[in-house]
């Protein structure tokens, strides 16, 4: 107890986020993947962008699954589906590059409780 | 602590138990205490039916035990009294019970505290005359720990509910083997009344029995705990919620069996007395240290209890806010994550009751327990609503266990009110109906408010890049006013002039900007500067097109970093409060700290880019003024972005955008810290603002409510925010209002 309450909060919820999606079957962490590898990985969402601009309308999500930050793009939503912040995400397709990021485009995926759902 | 926490640690039933028991468990502190001290008011005879009465209460206990184990079954997200009322029987009762539960988590402080400190004062006598300063100091030590967060502590928690419940078995044990041969007599066996020979009716028996149902209260926690128990969820709770009902019962009807064998008299009549645990204790084992281990313990527990509305109270003033009932101010976590507003009333108002009271807690129990049962009596009823509704299977062994349950604490709640009323509890009577009248009234002003802000007749209308007359406020001539010229430019407003109260001015300023003509404004017309910009403001007002914006900026260079700058100019921060509040403009602040200016670049260059940011909390007039506003400055790049959302108003606010057709992208960050001000700086810094190639404008709507009672209804969100942002080189902040 004590030794979690001296750890900075941002280290003991990247372990907690670590946690819960090592505990997912089937995905792979985010740290050791390299561009153009299909891969399926899981995160909690941490930011969402839309931008309903024509011509660049698409949907943003950033994942987050402790070891590292994952973009998932989707073109042309209407709606963001049952997507929220917190929530857990597990994205399938092959690992692009946005800049300093990595990113899938248009993703095959999967909404799940995060880890703080009870 | 972050969000993601929360709800991380799943508590097993051996942890549990004494997290959500400690205030029913410690009640045991002073139920008998209570029955024999009413009974002592008639005669010393009366005494002997402390025991019937003691078996009355102990009923009464297993009917609520068994009736909230449905509760904790049908509610496994958390079945408080006010969830379950408001739900099944509609809004009035659910505020009912909601007031009734804020009034009792208040007097389930005072009571537990001041109990602690009598057994605090019991094992050492010399600290009778400073028991209020005890029980302050035992307040604000819990008020600071729940402040902090206490949450992770559940192994801490564990020592004082086991030690008190072993310790009080034990004495009880002790006493049974002791009483074989005859109980040892305890310290006040021999005192003698002045008054003998009153005789016991019906309401005396029933006041009786009405103060022993203070045994009763803290048992609804684990109905509200239940998301914290480990799965199986509510089989865990409704387990934990028997064993601790057992428990309850045996100490409970254990202390009175010895108080009445060893012929304890508490009575009002001494005004020093030891409790009656501690003089059980006392007669049981002289004044050896297990004495002292009991009297330990026993104000660890009632500490605890007292601990156990701190949990409770806030989370139902933030499910009472969430519901638009209470101040929206109730609802933030604070940054560690719990519910500093909430935290902070509760111990205003608890200390404010012992202080009231004199820390005596024969007057303070008078108060309590009429919420209990009120609430009580609501929540059952509220479940047999259910069982109606839903007819699971055997719903009608369960609507019947809860309509028995609920008729029998009605008809308690009629007693204690009986028995009570003119002892005190008259005060919570009154209480009641005012805090639901408040909670009433708070509703429909949220109401009223979002009606506005959704009103479509009040949707702001169209606006184009430009649309804005711009007035530059100075009282000297120096790099933040040549860097409100810079940025005034950047936007090619359809005007721009420039005031100032300071006629020396004047010359520098033809300097500095030529094209942009200067006014001073004389004194002469009287009044403050406010009044005298105010007066500028509306004479502006008249000559140009209603729907443009009129934007003042204020620009300043601050010397230092730091709160000191805002105290060194009060009457600028004055100034732009009151321009926020009460001008019909919006107030653009262009903050420079000195030592950040370059002296060999122009400050009155056009930022090279200028990243318009609009601060969002949801989508509505107020927000949609803010992004029109944003349209008007010409700016490389608009976007709106929210922080610290509660996950499904994320999604919502999402779904809201798209349908709106706002052609500008949204972002929404977590703030996992719950610090708006803070994530805002993260999120701005990647920009790389320098004030003169680059700059950020972050663009905050603010609702001006008219009248002043209403202010303590909105939070002071674009505050805190200002205040933040005030330090960040090349960030500049709008407030654009907008009046309700």
């Amino acid at each position: 107890m004590v030794e979690k309450l001296a750890r900075p909060p941002e280290e003991v919820r990247a372990e907690n986020v670590r946690d819960w999606a090592s505990a997912l079957e089937g995905t792979v962490p985010i740290a050791g993947l390299a561009a153009r590898q299909r891969c399926k990985v899981a995160g909690v969402v941490q930011n969402i962008r839309i931008d309903p601009r024509p011509g660049r309308d698409s949907m943003e999500v950033t994942i987050t699954d402790g070891t590292g930050t994952m973009i998932a793009k989707w073109l042309g939503r209407q709606g963001m589906a049952g997507v929220q912040l917190g929530i857990g995400l597990v994205v399938e397709g092959i690992v692009g590059e946005q800049g300093r990021d990595r990113m899938i485009l248009n993703p095959e995926y999967q909404l799940l409780p995060g880890p703080e759902a009870g | 602590m972050s969000s993601g926490e929360l709800h991380h640690t799943l508590l097993p039933k051996i942890i549990a138990l004494p997290i959500f028991s400690s205030d029913a468990l410690s009640s045991v502190a002073y139920a008998s205490q209570e029955i024999i001290l009413v009974l002592t008011g008639v005669s010393l005879a009366a005494i002997g039916h402390v025991m019937p009465i003691s078996l009355a209460v102990a009923s009464l206990l297993v009917i609520v035990v068994i009736s909230y184990r449905q509760t904790v079954r049908a509610y496994p997200s958390g079945g408080g009294a006010y969830i379950v009322a408001h739900e099944n029987l509609g809004t009035f009762p659910g505020l009912l019970a909601a007031s009734a539960l804020m009034i009792d988590y208040i007097l389930t402080v005072s009571v537990s505290i001041t109990a602690g400190a009598d057994a605090v004062v019991s094992a050492v006598p010399d600290l009778a005359h400073v028991k209020v300063e005890l029980c302050i100091a035992f307040i604000l030590f819990i008020t600071l720990a729940n402040l902090r967060g206490v949450r992770e502590s559940g192994i801490l928690f564990s020592v004082p509910t086991y030690g008190f419940v072993i310790s009080i078995y034990i004495l009880i044990i002790t006493g049974f083997v002791k009483c074989i041969g005859g109980c040892p007599p305890a310290e006040s066996a021999h005192v003698t009344l002045e008054h003998t020979a009153g005789a016991v009716s019906i309401f005396i028996l029933l006041r009786a029995f009405a103060a022993g149902t203070s045994a009763l209260t803290g048992v609804e926690a684990i109905s509200n705990g239940v998301p914290a128990f480990r799965y199986p969820q509510s089989r865990n709770a409704a387990t934990t919620l028997a064993i601790m009902g057992t428990i309850s019962v045996s100490m409970f009807l254990g202390i009175s069996w010895l108080a009445h064998g060893t012929h304890v008299v508490y009575t009002e009549e001494l005004t020093t007395q030891r409790t009656v645990i501690a003089q059980i204790a006392a007669a049981m084992f002289a004044n050896g240290w297990f004495f002292y281990v009991i009297q330990v313990m026993t104000a660890a527990i009632l500490i605890l209890a007292a601990n156990t509305a701190y949990q409770d109270f806030p989370r139902l003033a933030s499910i009472l806010a969430r519901d638009r009932f209470m101040p929206r101010q109730f609802l933030n976590r604070g940054d560690r994550l719990v519910f500093s507003n909430g935290i902070l009333i509760l111990a205003v108002f608890a200390s404010g009751l012992i202080w009231a009271f004199r820390a005596d807690i024969n007057h303070l129990i008078q108060l309590y327990l009429v919420g209990v049962f009120i609430s009580f009596t609501l929540s059952q009823f509220g479940m047999v609503v259910h069982w109606r509704k839903t007819h699971e299977p055997g719903w009608r062994r369960s609507a019947f266990i809860n309509l028995f349950g609920g008729s029998v604490t009605a008809v308690v709640l009629c007693v204690v009110v009986a028995t009570k009323f003119s002892k005190g509890a008259w005060i919570v009577i009154v209480a009641i109906p005012l805090l639901l009248m408040t909670m009433r009234a708070i509703h429909s002003h949220y109401r009223d408010l979002s009606a506005a802000l959704a009103h479509p007749e009040r949707r702001p209308p169209d606006k184009r890049p430009g649309d804005q007359h711009l007035v530059i406020y100075t009282e000297r001539i120096d790099a933040a006013a040549a860097r409100a010229v810079g940025y005034a430019r950047s936007v090619r407003p359809k005007s721009v002039t420039a005031i100032t109260t300071d006629t020396a001015c004047q010359a520098a300023w033809s300097r500095l900007a030529p094209e942009i003509p200067i006014e001073t404004l004389n004194g002469t017309s009287g009044g403050s500067t406010f009044k005298r910009v105010e007066a500028y403001l509306e004479a502006r007002r008249a000559q140009i097109a209603g729907d443009d914006f009129l934007t003042v900026i204020t620009p300043e260079v601050l010397q230092t970093q730091g709160l000191g700058e805002v105290i060194r100019h009060p009457a600028l921060h004055r100034l732009k409060a009151q321009l926020v509040g009460e001008a019909n403009a919006q107030v653009m602040d262009i903050p420079v700290l000195r030592s950040t200016i370059d002296p060999t670049v122009d400050q009155a260059h056009e930022p090279g880019r200028n990243y318009a940011i609009v601060l969002l909390a949801g989508l509505h007039n107020a927000s949609l003024q803010a992004i029109e506003y944003a349209e008007t400055l010409r700016a490389t790049d608009i976007r709106a972005v929210s922080f610290g959302l509660d996950p499904e108003e994320t999604e919502r606010l999402g779904n809201e955008w798209l349908a709106a057709r706002i052609p500008h992208p949204l972002e929404i960050d977590d703030s996992p810290f719950r610090d708006i001000g803070i994530s805002l700086i993260q999120y701005i810094r990647p920009f790389e603002p320098d004030g003169i190639r680059s700059v950020v404008t972050v663009v905050i709507p603010e609702f001006i409510v008219t009248k002043r009672r209403h202010h303590f209804l909105h939070g002071k969100t674009a505050l805190i925010v200002k205040r933040h942002l005030l330090f960040e080189p090349g960030v500049i902040t709008v407030s654009v209002p907008y009046r309700i």
